[in-house]
């Protein structure tokens, strides 16, 4: 199958920008907005492409076993992957003969994800096909999006979470009222070639400030959890709760490096104190969960990888 | 029209019909039915009348009923969203269905008619009589089941259908005058034609049935035009 080009220049909407957007058959898309831009690029998608996209909103046959709803997808799509395989490939092997009404909510999405798959819908277009999932759940979705890269199908996944944009992504775009712009996602760190110009001030620091309206709030480093960059500013981020701060990621790095933080991705800054746990996804991506209390998680570059081990002591 | 999809449904349809108690036990009425009235009967031989009362019951009741359910629900459930890629496959959904709706009609009946003596079915005019009543119910049920949104709305929409098409020849029980409106009306209906061309072998009575399966023909694509343009 050949790549997808997804024209919406003849809408006429009031937050939704125009823009055109090839969706190659060689690596998965992910575009990046808030929930109403969200909403929007969706009905669009519907009502001027006439595009079906996944939101998981459709219902399965709840009274059916896991076997019967797949087997009756499979043939009814006309899907040439054997029965089991599909089971396994979902893994849902171990739950085939219980109907869906007593499964939990992640067996249910995988169930969706199988359905999805066997529908050879042409583009494919996700809607928050991850959000609220489990680690495993996850993880058969990225080895299902693996699979329909391998058979050149055109996959798009649409999500209101940047992590989960930079995690399911090859390509990251972010969706603004200013239009379509791609995410820098791996990290040649090549810009950073810093005048040390306050290295006076870097010392007498403990204090890192950042603005709400008009107040300037003073942050204990330890108390972040840890930083984004949103358009260039760096936000801090404590228990879900963004702070803008005036610089930018490059310049607080430095900054925070004494105080055991660490640059784990091109937009992410972390607090080594508050990892908790470091995920494994299949497909050697990365991610860092959080000990706050809604346990964020962070994408991890696959190059500091080896570096994160290290300052763990894990090699 | 794609084989292989009417047979996805028909499965599917088979084992979901075997899991759900509201369509189980709609089959089993005009059995019951059919046990009380043989009980009553002393072993005598049952009137015309009653025994077609147990055809309307099991038409009624099982064919229409079990094909409108089946299709509320998917609507109820949104489960028909996805499968439907072209017109064409919507045809198959409903084929799938009928078929399987066919199936459990036909043992229902089978069933009940055992019980009260098939022997009075075995000649022409009165199996094709069964069969235009069938085909009368079923495209009555698919017609309402296009527009009914959820299940509990069907129940509503049932209770005409089995009282006017199922339940006619009780008619004669309400007292009524023998030459009056009420009556002449409601021997048109197409269970007292099948009743008639069963008593007196008459092939316009049959006539007259498949006309009114040409009107439930008729109903059903008006519906269908008109949840089409709906979306």
């Amino acid at each position: 199958m050949a790549p997808f080009k997804l024209d919406l220049k003849m809408i006429n909407s009031e937050i939704l920008p125009s823009f055109s957007l090839t969706i190659e058959d060689s690596y998965i898309t992910t575009i990046y907005s808030d929930t109403d831009m969200q909403g929007e690029l969706v009905q669009a998608l519907q009502n001027n492409g006439s595009m079906t996209v996944f939101d998981q909103q459709d219902g399965l046959y709840k009274r059916l076993t896991v076997r019967s709803n797949i087997a009756f997808y499979r043939k009814w799509f006309g899907c040439q992957t054997p029965l089991a395989e599909i089971l396994v490939l979902f893994e849902l092997h171990t739950y085939a003969t219980v109907p869906l009404h007593k499964c939990s909510e992640f067996e249910i999405r995988r169930v969706y994800y199988a359905k999805y798959f066997m529908s050879g819908v042409y583009p494919m277009i996700f809607q928050e096909p991850i959000h609220g999932a489990d680690i495993r759940t996850i993880n058969t979705f990225i080895n299902m999006l693996q699979k329909l890269t391998d058979n050149n199908t055109p996959v798009l996944v649409i999500v209101s979470n940047m992590e989960h944009a930079l995690l399911l992504g090859d390509v990251a775009y972010k969706l603004q009222e200013k239009g379509l712009h791609q995410i820098e996602i791996d990290n040649e760190d090549n810009d950073t070639t810093e005048t040390e110009t306050s290295t006076l001030a870097t010392k007498n620091l403990f204090k890192i400030p950042a603005k709400v309206d008009d107040k300037v709030i003073l942050f204990d480093p330890p108390e972040i959890d840890y930083i984004e960059s949103q358009g260039g500013k760096a936000m801090i981020v404590i228990n879900g709760e963004s702070y803008a701060m005036d610089s930018t990621l490059t310049e607080i790095e430095k900054k925070l490096e004494i105080y055991g933080f660490y640059r784990c991705h091109r937009s992410y800054i972390v607090n080594l104190q508050k990892v908790r746990e470091i995920i494994t996804w299949s497909k050697n991506t990365y991610s860092l969960r959080i000990d706050n209390q809604i346990q964020s998680t962070i994408p991890l570059s696959r190059t500091k990888i080896q570096d994160i081990q290290e300052k763990f002591s894990l090699k | 029209m794609n084989i292989q999809r009417i047979s996805a449904i028909f499965e599917k349809d088979i084992k979901d019909f075997m899991k759900n108690m509201m369509l189980l036990t709609m089959p089993i009425i005009p059995v019951v039915l059919a046990l009380i009235y043989d009980r009553m009967g002393d072993g005598e031989e049952l009137p015309l009348m009653l025994i077609y009362l147990i055809v309307g019951v099991t038409f009624s009741a099982v064919t229409a009923s079990c094909m409108m359910t089946m299709m509320a629900e998917e609507n109820e459930k949104k489960t028909l969203r996805g499968l439907i890629l072209s017109p064409a496959s919507f045809f198959d959904i409903i084929i799938g269905k009928s078929l399987v709706t066919g199936l459990i009609t036909m043992i229902s009946l089978a069933v009940s008619l055992m019980i009260i003596g098939i022997e009075p079915f075995l000649n022409v005019q009165a199996i094709i009589g069964l069969i235009l009543l069938f085909l009368f119910f079923l495209l009555l049920g698919i017609g309402i089941g296009l527009f009914s949104k959820s299940i509990a709305a069907t129940s509503a929409y049932l209770m005409p259908v089995m009282f006017l098409f199922g339940f006619t020849p009780i008619i004669y029980s309400l007292g009524l005058n023998e030459g009056g409106m009420t009556i002449a009306i409601a021997e048109t209906f197409p269970i007292m034609k099948a009743v008639e061309a069963h008593d007196n072998n008459s092939w316009s009575s049959i006539g007259i049935i498949a006309l009114w399966v040409v009107g439930a023909a008729l109903f059903m694509y008006i519906c269908f035009k008109k949840t089409a343009t709906d979306d």
